[in-house]
């Protein structure tokens, strides 16, 4: 997309399961239809093991050789760069430590996230990235609540990975999502102020804000000096009977396998019903001069291709923002 | 197209689809919802605009309105128009098959009363398979091939009265569909009447070279469906009740959208004969079926229109 605002495409909606989004033609073929759409970036999603392919810094390299192999492999399919990469410290991988499963709440696991976050930040700033967008605490059912001290202690491992991602010259942003530990308006402040500005900014994620019963368009008019990086997406639902609580909440919520039985959260742009205020969001990020990068995504909202057609309709035909 | 401003060449989306709805698999017809996202999607990717089935025209009226209505929806979502009509027609020797002289009337009846209702809108073409399915029409003799071309030299005097071009198109299984075949038609109609829709997959299928074919008869070439194929029709592919698409034995899915690994059409050649012979107007992009096999309309729709940007816009600019 053409605009004063730089426009990127997530990836992760095509990986759905872990054996789908292997093989390098079928990279191609999403690539392709990101960039038919009109985007000519992309951002990752790490992922974990030998069928995440394009979702491990280590896996990559091996595949394409260097970060300009890696490169020239988007590039065939006319996609230019990557904008950004997103990880959950909480996710266990594989890669680190043999599937440790450790949280940013334990102070005894920092050293070793630190340690998880070193090939992450080397291959963001080795493909020319500008942000590592990181899941800042994990789920809220999975622990008791945090208090002051306990976010305090979250945003002090950010803080540590945000000095390694600014001495590597990229940005980190946490990103909020609507399960987090951290889920109040309040307690997102509370981490923001926990964390350094200078290196640790935030990932506004308007439907996750939305679904968690935060205004995306207040909070970024009240916070967009904090605001490195978004994704736009929408959602027809607010979690409004506090069901991120729940056990398992990833499944009996986000899967629709109890509560609302609600299956889908996530939308397209413009998609009916839809509870974001989209041009009202652009339109702050216009105000504010907003610099970073705006990906589009649809996290696991159906088909892809559909997904990334109508993503990419609704900023030409409803935003007025021009394919490049 | 006209005018210094308007470019040479622009892409058209035949109008093959299926998606899942909340009700299971759906084409776009199924609701106005539906619809719309169907036009969103190949708006999204490029395309300027659409073709369709005649027989889409019943849903026309009862979902939208008429043609025109239907295609102030196509406009709203930011496409130009509809520009091709194909006339699927149930051939049947009974009562309708162009080698059969005593059912020309028929024929001709039927597009008195099919281009009258699409009077409404404006249409390029009107795209039609001249002759039956292959096994009502063999042996394909030299004077069925004359009573045929006789037949669409009369019915594009009809449709050029309501300024739309006839144009044949030849599905492998056509009784028209090998290269002498061909000729022989070509040979037997006339060109202010009779045009050519040059559909690339299809011809490769019957073993026809679509680029040599189309630099022989570029002159009357009004359109193209350009799609790719993996597979050259055998045996006898082509003659397989219902519908050999469907039934032929050695092949479950014949076509692929444009840049397909192992493709048959050499779409750079096609598009440089394109050029070559300043070809300007519309080419319509068709993958029917895309969906067979583990295929997804959306994703072969923007692989195409990716493949016509950044491969085919890059020979003729």
């Amino acid at each position: 997309m053409r605009d004063t605002l730089r426009w990127s495409y997530a990836l992760n909606q095509w990986n759905y399961r872990l054996d789908v989004f292997v093989r390098h033609e079928d990279q191609q073929r999403a690539l392709k239809t990101v960039s038919a759409c009109g985007f000519d970036h992309v951002e990752l999603a790490s992922g974990t093991g030998r069928w995440d392919n394009i979702a491990r810094p280590e896996v990559i390299l091996l595949n394409h050789g260097s970060h300009q192999g890696f490169l020239d492999f988007l590039r065939r399919a006319r996609v230019q760069g990557v904008s950004s990469m997103f990880w959950d410290p909480q996710a266990p991988a594989e890669e680190e430590e043999g599937y440790a499963f450790r949280s940013t709440a334990d102070p005894a696991d920092h050293d070793a996230i630190v340690e998880w976050a070193r090939p992450l930040v080397d291959f963001v700033a080795g493909v020319g990235a500008e942000q590592l967008v990181v899941r800042p605490v994990g789920s809220a059912w999975m622990s008791p609540p945090l208090d002051a001290d306990g976010i305090k202690l979250v945003g002090e491992v950010w803080n540590r990975i945000g000095e390694l991602t600014s001495a590597a010259g990229v940005g980190l942003a946490l990103h909020y999502d609507c399960l987090g530990a951290v889920h109040t308006a309040d307690e997102l402040r509370a981490l923001l102020a926990a964390t350094d500005p200078a290196t640790v900014g935030f990932a506004l994620d308007t439907a996750e804000l939305t679904v968690g019963g935060i205004d995306p368009v207040a909070f970024y008019r009240e916070d967009a000096e904090r605001v490195t990086h978004v994704h736009l997406k929408d959602t027809r639902y607010a979690d409004t009977g506090e069901e991120y609580r729940m056990p398992g909440a990833e499944s009996t919520m986000l899967k629709g396998g109890a509560g609302r039985r609600i299956e889908r959260w996530f939308f397209e742009l413009g998609t009916e019903g839809g509870l974001v205020d989209v041009p009202g969001f652009v339109a702050a990020l216009r105000e504010r001069d907003y610099g970073g990068w705006v990906v589009v995504e649809s996290d696991h909202g159906g088909n892809p291709a559909e997904l990334a057609m109508l993503n990419s309709w609704y900023l030409q035909h409803e935003l007025g923002i021009p394919k490049r | 197209m006209t005018g210094a401003d308007e470019r040479r060449i622009k892409w058209s989306y035949m109008d093959h689809w299926r998606s899942d709805g909340p009700a299971g698999p759906v084409d776009q017809w199924h609701s106005h919802r539906t619809m719309s996202a169907f036009l969103k999607q190949v708006k999204a990717t490029g395309f300027d605009a659409i073709d369709t089935f005649d027989f889409r025209i019943w849903q026309m009226y009862g979902d939208y309105g008429g043609p025109a209505k239907y295609q102030e929806m196509v406009q709203d979502h930011g496409l130009e128009r509809i520009v091709n009509t194909f006339h699927a027609a149930d051939y049947d020797v009974r009562t309708y098959a162009p080698h059969l002289p005593e059912t020309h009337e028929n024929i001709l009846e039927d597009f008195r009363v099919t281009m009258g209702r699409w009077s409404e809108i404006r249409l390029d073409n009107i795209i039609v398979m001249p002759a039956t399915l292959y096994y009502d029409m063999e042996p394909i003799t030299a004077d069925k091939i004359k009573y045929t071309a006789e037949c669409w030299n009369k019915v594009g005097e009809i449709t050029a009265g309501y300024g739309v071009r006839l144009t044949c198109h030849h599905e492998f299984f056509c009784g028209i569909q090998s290269e002498p075949d061909l000729e022989t038609f070509y040979s037997h109609t006339d060109d202010r009447y009779v045009s050519l829709f040059v559909d690339t997959a299809q011809h490769c299928i019957a073993s026809v070279d679509p680029v040599a074919f189309y630099r022989r008869h570029a002159h009357r070439v009004s359109g193209f469906h350009f799609k790719d194929t993996r597979n050259v029709a055998t045996g006898d592919d082509h003659r397989h009740r219902p519908d050999s698409e469907i039934m032929a034995p050695t092949t479950g899915k014949w076509f692929y959208e444009m840049g397909t690994p192992h493709g048959l059409v050499d779409f750079a050649a096609m598009m440089t004969a394109v050029r070559d012979n300043d070809y300007r107007g519309w080419i319509s992009v068709e993958h029917d079926k895309a969906n067979k096999e583990g295929g997804d309309y959306s994703e072969s729709t923007a692989i195409s229109r990716w493949y016509a940007k950044n491969v085919l816009e890059e020979i003729y600019r």
